[in-house]
């Protein structure tokens, strides 16, 4: 077997959070690059409005490094949120161009463009921070080219009045031709990664929250302004300011839906709460997979459990089922109990960037696992106890008829054998007769004594339960009873022997008891097959109020009956007569 | 008159048919099973087959199969069914559809020669024979309204006869009294308990039978 690749255990601590050092150390080189940016243009002498350019930079700048320091606190698996902060810090390289010249302004001016493709990048990497697919990174790629390639060429041909260190020759016209190819191309690859975009967010492993869904979508839109701002620039339309302004609004407002999107697009107590109700209300193996796909968005989720005596991964239906490698496309997590592997969570590997999620749903299914295994086991546990009690049952029976069939061939045979031959004697004795007596007076302590051994041997066992089915005993225990007696036997030939004699007992015990307690004036027997169970009803309308616990043998009558999986109820109350209802299982 | 004997146990068996012989019958067949008896059924000519109830090989109703069997087989042929339990079941079941010929005792009746002989030429003569404790069973049982009270003692007894398969001649020698008086018993009886007249005894048997059970 193939070692997991393990994403999380089932306690993942907060160790692995950036340190609070870190934190600080990142709001104190954001406020720097902000007061840098803010002396450049103070200090720039080729920017109007230094005031507002510094706003609007700040204003796209600030937010991503802030948002991607608190999305890499809150979600420290999570590449989204180092790359917001990259992101900000490089965006605030272009305010290097407001220099008066030299070097400063020649890397200013290279960066200028660099902002459209990290912001593409950014969207398209939302939300694990990687680019899944080949499309986005060609797109990205191509970006990255076309921004700092096209740029830097072009630089090479524009002095810009000497303060471009890069430029060879001065051709302004060549390099506004190359500057329209790359604010041209640029603005087509930005309305390619809206389409990635929207197709990429209808095939998402899982749904987001649709309120956040719909802010990504919302501000997907920026890259579509964008695309209309690098054409207006390309263009040299009078409104470019305009729509400038407009385009940066909205880029400053973007990570706001992205630490949205980050932070709370799965969690959410009503996820979790929702997630154990489904567990308390559905159980069984299916229902715990289903619940935990449904709390975590991931309908390829598929739940292994560990089977520790055959050393292997099975899914609920007992498949078995090979965990992942870690080069594939599903991550695994563990959910153990005191260090043994329980069961195993496989799923989309975005998941790992919400610990916090990941860990409370493995909870709640070593809960449910752990439930599971609990109740399989008292299951298998009373199947087993259930199973012994009815060969318990069933040797005690055969033991009974072996001794009952003893007791028939042997002592009973031989004794009327001996009444057989005093009867003759007596015939030979004709004329004895004081000796003819004396036979007669042998004979019937023979009869006696046979009739003590016939009931001892009915006692243990009824023979013509097993020899002539119910239906024929129950006719003399009713024609016997004390009190008029109501028979009705609805059976279609004969039933397991074991539920017969159980069926023959439960109303010979419950007869006995109308004698001996129930000052009854009638009883009514029935006996019955329906929906699979021999039902035996014994009702009388005397006293009621039988003690169901001592003298009326009721208890034991219920034993012989719960050990063949049946049922015996009781019904007695005071003055009402008694009922005694057994439903014998006899599918 | 000739007589089967089907028996597992060889000591009864020997012992019945020793008695029967001495009581003059022709026991001219001997089986311990029920599937023997069949085969010498057909080559045998018989008046009375003596079947034990329970017999080999499970010792369940093999005996009361053979019994029925022989009834539909050969209906010339009495049976007279012995056992050591005696059940209203059974009984019931033997008499289903007449309760000519037939018979059924508690096995200890065999010790008493002059009964038990009787009995086997009464089953044999296409008579019945119905252990008392059959009829005790079925006339001590608890009614609701007994019609059974109506009867005076004397009819009372006359009723036990009839049902343990009495004909009216055995009846007057048991109660010494006269046919003529038997006779008037029984129609008293009949007209209590709103039974319609039979005619034959043996069919007056299964009626009176039929009567108590209920």
């Amino acid at each position: 077997m193939t070692t997991p690749a393990l994403a999380h255990g089932v306690a993942v601590s907060g160790a692995r959070r950036p340190s609070r050092r870190r934190w600080w150390l990142i709001a104190l080189a954001g406020s720097i690059a902000a007061c840098s940016s803010a002396l450049i243009a103070h200090w720039s002498d080729h920017l109007s409005e230094p005031v507002l350019q510094v706003t609007l930079l700040n204003w796209t700048t600030l937010p991503y490094i802030a948002a991607g320091a608190i999305a890499s606190w809150r979600r420290p698996d999570s590449r989204f949120g180092p790359l917001m902060v990259a992101a900000g810090f490089v965006m605030f390289l272009s305010s290097l161009q407001w220099t008066n010249g030299g070097v400063p302004f020649t890397l200013g001016m290279a960066f200028d463009l660099l902002p459209a493709a990290i912001l593409l990048q950014l969207f398209l990497a939302f939300p694990s921070g990687r680019l899944e697919r080949r499309v986005e990174r060609v797109v990205v790629a191509t970006a990255y080219a076309a921004a700092l390639g096209l740029q830097l060429s072009k630089m090479l041909l524009w002095d810009l009045d000497g303060r471009n260190v890069l430029a060879l020759v001065d051709e302004p016209g060549a390099a506004f031709t190359l500057e329209d190819i790359e604010l041209g191309s640029l603005s087509v690859l930005s309305l390619a990664g809206v389409a990635v975009l929207l197709i990429r967010t209808r095939r998402l492993p899982y749904p987001l929250r649709p309120m956040v869904a719909m802010l990504v979508n919302a501000f997907a839109l920026v890259l579509v302004m964008l695309a209309v701002l690098l054409v207006a620039g390309a263009f040299g339309w009078p409104a470019f300011e305009t729509i400038r302004r407009i385009t940066f609004v909205g880029i400053g407002i973007a990570p706001v839906a992205f630490l949205l999107g980050l932070v709370s697009a799965r969690l959410s107590s009503s996820t979790l709460g929702d997630l154990l109700v489904q567990l308390r209300t559905h159980p069984a193996r299916a229902g715990v997979r289903e619940a935990l796909s449904n709390a975590l968005r991931d309908p390829s989720l598929t739940l292994a459990y560990w089977l520790a005596e055959f050393g292997c991964w099975v899914d609920a239906n007992g498949q078995p089922v090979e965990l992942p490698d870690e080069d594939t496309d599903l991550t695994t997590t563990l959910i153990d109990r005191d260090g043994e592997p329980m069961a195993a969570l496989l799923h989309d590997p975005s998941l790992a960037d919400e610990p916090e999620l990941l860990d409370a749903a493995s909870a709640a299914a070593a809960i449910a696992v752990e439930n599971e295994r609990l109740h399989a086991e008292l299951r298998a546990r009373l199947d087993e106890l259930h199973g012994s009690r009815q060969r318990v049952i069933d040797a005690a029976q055969l033991e009974r008829q072996r001794l009952e069939r003893d007791l028939h061939d042997g002592a009973q045979q031989r004794l009327i054998a001996l009444s057989l031959e005093l009867g003759r004697l007596g015939r030979s004795l004709e004329h004895d007769l004081d000796a003819r007596g004396r036979v007669a007076r042998a004979r019937r302590e023979v009869a006696m004594s046979l009739e003590e051994v016939r009931a001892v041997a009915h006692g243990i066992h009824p023979a013509v339960v097993s020899g002539h089915g119910l239906a024929v005993a129950l006719e003399s225990l009713v024609a016997r009873a004390s009190v008029p007696v109501r028979l009705a036997v609805e059976l279609d030939g004969r039933m397991p022997e074991r539920l017969e004699v159980a069926a023959y007992y439960v109303v010979s015990e419950s007869l006995a008891n109308v004698g001996k307690h129930a000052r009854a004036s009638a009883a009514r027997v029935q006996v019955a097959r329906s929906a699979g169970q021999l039902v035996v009803e014994v009702v009388d309308d005397g006293v009621g109020g039988a003690d169901t616990e001592r003298g009326t043998g009721l208890r034991g009558l219920a034993d012989r009956v719960e050990a063949l999986g049946g049922r015996l109820r009781v019904w007695t109350p005071r003055g009402e007569g008694t009922r005694v209802r057994a439903e014998l299982p006899c599918a | 008159m000739r007589v089967a004997i089907v028996e597992d146990s060889l000591l009864l068996r020997e012992g019945l048919a020793s008695l029967l012989g001495e009581a003059g019958l022709d026991v001219i067949v001997q089986c311990e099973n029920a599937d023997e008896l069949r085969l010498k059924m057909d080559s045998y000519d018989l008046d009375v087959a003596i079947v034990d109830i329970r017999l080999p090989p499970t010792h369940q109703d093999e005996g009361l199969v053979a019994a029925l069997d022989i009834r539909e087989r050969h209906p010339g042929v009495g049976v007279l069914v012995l056992s050591q339990y005696m059940e209203l079941g059974l009984a019931m079941k033997l008499l289903a559809d007449s309760a000519e010929g037939v018979g059924y005792l508690l096995k200890d009746r065999i010790s008493d020669v002059d009964d038990f002989v009787a009995a086997v030429e009464r089953v044999g003569t296409g008579g019945s024979v119905v252990d008392p404790i059959i009829v005790s069973t079925l006339l001590s049982r608890r009614r609701n309204e007994d019609p059974l009270a109506a009867l005076t003692p004397r009819e009372r007894e006359v009723l036990e006869l009839m049902a343990r398969g009495s004909s009216n001649q055995g009846i007057a020698d048991e109660l010494v009294i006269t046919l003529r008086a038997v006779e008037k018993y029984v129609s008293s009886i009949f007209g209590k308990l709103g039974l319609p007249s039979t005619g034959s005894e043996s069919r007056r048997v299964l009626a009176v039978l039929m009567f108590l059970r209920t």
